[in-house]
């Protein structure tokens, strides 16, 4: 019986569908199905189908309780990609600055570490997991709508970005519209492929949390990043940390939980670059300490506005603070 | 029996002169105007007999035709009252023949033969200058503004007494010249009432120094607009050539106060966000061609948009011209007209449709679909016409309980050095800092014009400091007024 019968069964009839359904609707479906003519129709819009009995069926997703049928797969990168050390980022699409800083930076170290980086498309958390992790090396993007679509269509040349080298995949044959149940369901592909999941700002119930449930569910690792307390943002990846969620503080805390020894620190830690002038260098120690103000800057160093100004452009310039919504922060380093 | 009096019609901000053709001739009595007036200038006829007779004076029983010519333009409003009643009055004969000789006219009659201000009575006096006549016949409210012309003025507060001087039995009454300015004139709100927002004042002191474009974004609250209407404050004030400009431009579109003199303050505009694209740079009006617009109004002046992003998209890119020319186009049926808008914009935005981003320990509400809506409003191309752009955001308690800032004269003092030694000439990069601009424009997003766009703030700033050459921390300074990465991205 074709599991790619099954597939496009299911988007014709709109419905979610984890084996052939007993009905006569599907058996007439089937005896006009022409495997061969739907595998070519595929391959002329470059989509790829790997059914759950093929050999290259990612093994961490086939050991999941409820696997697709089959993944329909677009992108340059090759399947065997999945079957790398894989860690899925997720989290907030309404993110904070920090969130999308943390979420980026982590993209990219895991990246640059050979780490496959595994996330849903989606704005926010998700959006900058995979920008990060393509400046420095592979990431695939698990889609809650049919493989031909970009959704959500801001993300279209991001989607292209990473077509380019990584992979998108979808149990969802071409024409599927988007809609909400799909996303849960899109996020245990997400859970399933990876080793360990990464939360990065979560609201309470919301959909990242249900990635890190899935993801427990399966035995898989979970990790979360410590937000601020008062942030509602940080709420749900707060709550899993406080049930034993490990924290991820740097990259080196997830490769660590992958077991994979992190190569050696690139830039050395701690002290500030020399060259520094004086006064970046009194700014930079403020916003090490605390995310701040210029205003705030300005009265805990009691330096002008012109003065503070020119140090927080130099410390940008230099990538060791970052500007978002007003506020400076330091960027935190490899550690 | 036909007299003429002179006056002038406004086309877009200049003035044609239109003579004014009164001729009785026998016949049952009638009035008619002809030379394509609107309705405005046809109703005309119902003011000017009313007004004849309150001032006891008589209309004429015969068939009287007024003529407007040049027939071909098209004359709107009720400028041309004085005229007209001038001209039947000396056609029929109550007016010495050759009285009004050298003279022009202009105003609006009320019922009781009073004389009412109409705008652009400047322009009009103008014409009057060019066209080699000495006089104007106006309004005892636009004396002034006639004054300022260089042509003296006749200021009547009623026909009557327009008929008296025109009969030579009293002299003209002494024009008042226009109020003399005084001193320093007050330019609104004063900067010692913004507490803390250092960085903020200091934006807005370097976007004065420049008369560079400021974007303020941040929470609801912070003063933002507070500080935006500070800026006319700290604006040095119009030069002669300036306010002579202003004050035309103010007085054809009828915002001049009755019996101000010259407009020595720059202008401060804040048109409201539901304003269409007409109301914006210009255009719409009916038969007299296009009017202009809040850019125009704010013309050598601040255009202040308070929160940029709801404003109507067409109306945000229909600023990208003036933005870039200093002038405005405006095409339609009834015909084209360029009026001068060389303005300084200054927006302010929330960072999110809710308002809550940016505020210590809110939550913002916004999904992220309406978060890129809101950033998706503003295009590229306008936000890189900011030359500085900062986020503000909202003020602790601790800054509140701050004394009183900074008041705006010793920033204007500042602003006024720093202007004049750009007048001179800008200070040039030094190497160091055409250094930094070079590894800027690698590392951040930076467009061309926003290279550029730096290096004028980076003068700007040096200017201030009073500095022949950009050094690193002027440029340093200069960059950190970018717009937002949210903003960008």
């Amino acid at each position: 019986m074709s599991e790619l019968a099954v597939a496009m069964f299911a988007a014709e009839t709109d419905a979610h569908l984890l084996a052939a359904p007993r009905n006569r609707r599907f058996e007439t479906f089937v005896r006009s199905f022409d495997e061969a003519a739907s595998l070519r129709r595929l391959a002329e819009l470059g989509i790829r189908w790997v059914a759950r009995r093929d050999g290259g069926y990612p093994v961490r997703l086939r050991s999941i309780h409820d696997p697709p049928v089959g993944l329909f797969v677009r992108g340059a990168g090759s399947l065997d990609l999945l079957a790398r050390p894989c860690v899925a980022i997720v989290g907030a699409r309404a993110c904070s600055p920090y969130g999308s800083e943390v979420a980026s930076m982590l993209g990219s170290r895991l990246a640059s570490a050979g780490v496959v980086v595994i996330s849903g498309l989606a704005r926010g958390v998700d959006g900058a997991a995979h920008r990060g992790a393509l400046g420095t090396g592979i990431t695939v993007a698990v889609l809650g709508c049919g493989i031909d679509r970009d959704y959500p269509r801001a993300h279209a040349s991001l989607a292209a970005e990473i077509a380019a080298t990584g992979l998108l995949v979808s149990e969802y044959a071409p024409g599927v519209e988007p809609a909400p149940w799909r996303f849960p369901a899109r996020n245990r592909i997400v859970a399933g492929l990876a080793d360990a999941t990464v939360v990065v700002e979560a609201r309470a119930r919301s959909g990242a949390l249900i990635t890190a449930d899935l993801a427990l569910e399966e035995g898989r690792e979970v990790l979360a990043v410590p937000g601020e307390i008062t942030s509602h943002l940080s709420a749900g990846s707060n709550a899993l940390l406080r049930l034993g969620a490990t924290p991820a503080t740097t990259a080196s805390d997830v490769l660590e939980a992958l077991g994979i020894e992190p190569a050696a620190a690139s830039v050395a830690s701690g002290d500030a670059p020399a060259g520094l002038s004086g006064t970046a260098e009194v700014v930079a120690r403020v916003v090490a300490d605390a995310a701040s103000s210029v205003d705030e800057i300005i009265r805990r160093t009691g330096l002008g506005a012109s003065e503070v100004s020119g140090a927080l452009a130099e410390l940008e310039l230099l990538g060791l603070a970052s500007e978002a919504e007003g506020v400076y922060r330091g960027v935190m380093r490899p550690a | 029996m036909l007299a003429r009096t002179v006056t002038h019609a406004l086309v877009g901000l200049y003035p044609r002169r239109v003579e004014v053709e009164a001729h009785l001739q026998r016949g049952a009595p009638a009035f008619t105007i002809v030379g394509l007036a609107d309705r405005a200038c046809q109703e005309a006829k119902h003011r000017v007999r009313s007004g004849i007779a309150s001032a006891e004076l008589e209309w004429p029983r015969s068939r009287l035709t007024v003529n407007l010519a040049p027939a071909g333009l098209r004359k709107e409003g009720s400028g041309f009252d004085v005229p007209i009643a001038l001209a039947v009055l000396a056609a029929s004969g109550q007016l010495p023949a050759d009285a009004l000789g050298g003279h022009a006219a202009i105003g609006e009659l009320a019922l009781d033969g009073r004389l009412r201000p109409v705008p652009g009575a400047l322009v009009a006096a103008e014409g009057a200058r060019q066209a080699g006549l000495g006089r104007v016949v106006c309004p005892a409210e636009s004396g002034a503004e006639v004054a300022l012309a260089g042509v003296e003025p006749v200021p009547v507060p009623h026909l009557a007494e327009a008929v008296a001087y025109l009969r030579g039995l009293r002299d003209p009454p002494p024009a008042h010249g226009p109020p003399e300015p005084t001193e320093q004139p007050s330019g609104g709100p004063d900067l010692r009432d913004v507490r803390g927002q250092e960085r903020a004042r200091r934006a807005l002191e370097i976007a004065a120094a420049g008369g560079h474009n400021l974007l303020l974004a941040g929470p609801p609250g912070t003063g933002k607009t507070m500080l935006a209407r500070r800026l006319p404050g700290i604006l040095p004030v119009l030069d002669d050539e300036g306010a002579l400009e202003v004050t035309r431009i103010h007085s054809v579109a009828g915002v001049l106060p009755p019996g101000a003199g010259l407009v020595r303050l720059p202008p401060f505009r804040a048109p409201h966000h539901s304003a269409s694209t007409a109301a914006i740079v210009g255009g719409g009006g009916g038969s007299g061609g296009p009017h202009v617009g809040e850019a125009t109004l704010a013309h050598r002046g601040v255009l202040f948009l308070d929160e940029l992003p709801e404003f109507a998209r067409a109306a945000l890119e229909s600023l990208r011209q003036p933005l870039e020319d200093g002038v405005v186009t405006v095409v339609r049926v009834a015909g084209r007209a360029t009026f001068p808008a060389r303005f300084q914009l200054v927006a302010t935005m929330n960072l999110c449709p809710c308002g809550a981003r940016g505020v210590p320990g809110a939550a913002c509400a916004c999904s992220a679909q309406r978060l890129q809506h809101h950033r998706e409003r503003l295009s590229r191309a306008l936000l890189d016409r900011f030359d500085l752009a900062l986020t503000v955001p909202r003020s602790r308690g601790e800054e509140l309980a701050a004394p009183p800032g900074e008041a705006s004269e010793p920033v204007r003092d500042r602003v006024e050095a720093a202007r004049s030694r750009l007048a001179i000439a800008a200070p040039s990069l030094s190497c160091a800092a055409d250094d930094l601009l070079t590894r800027a424009v690698e590392r951040l997003p930076l467009s061309g014009r926003g290279r550029a766009r730096v290096a004028t703030v980076a003068a700007t700033v040096a200017a201030l400091s009073a500095s022949d050459t950009v050094a690193v921390e002027h440029l340093a300074e200069a960059l950190s007024y970018r717009p937002p990465q949210e903003l960008t991205a």
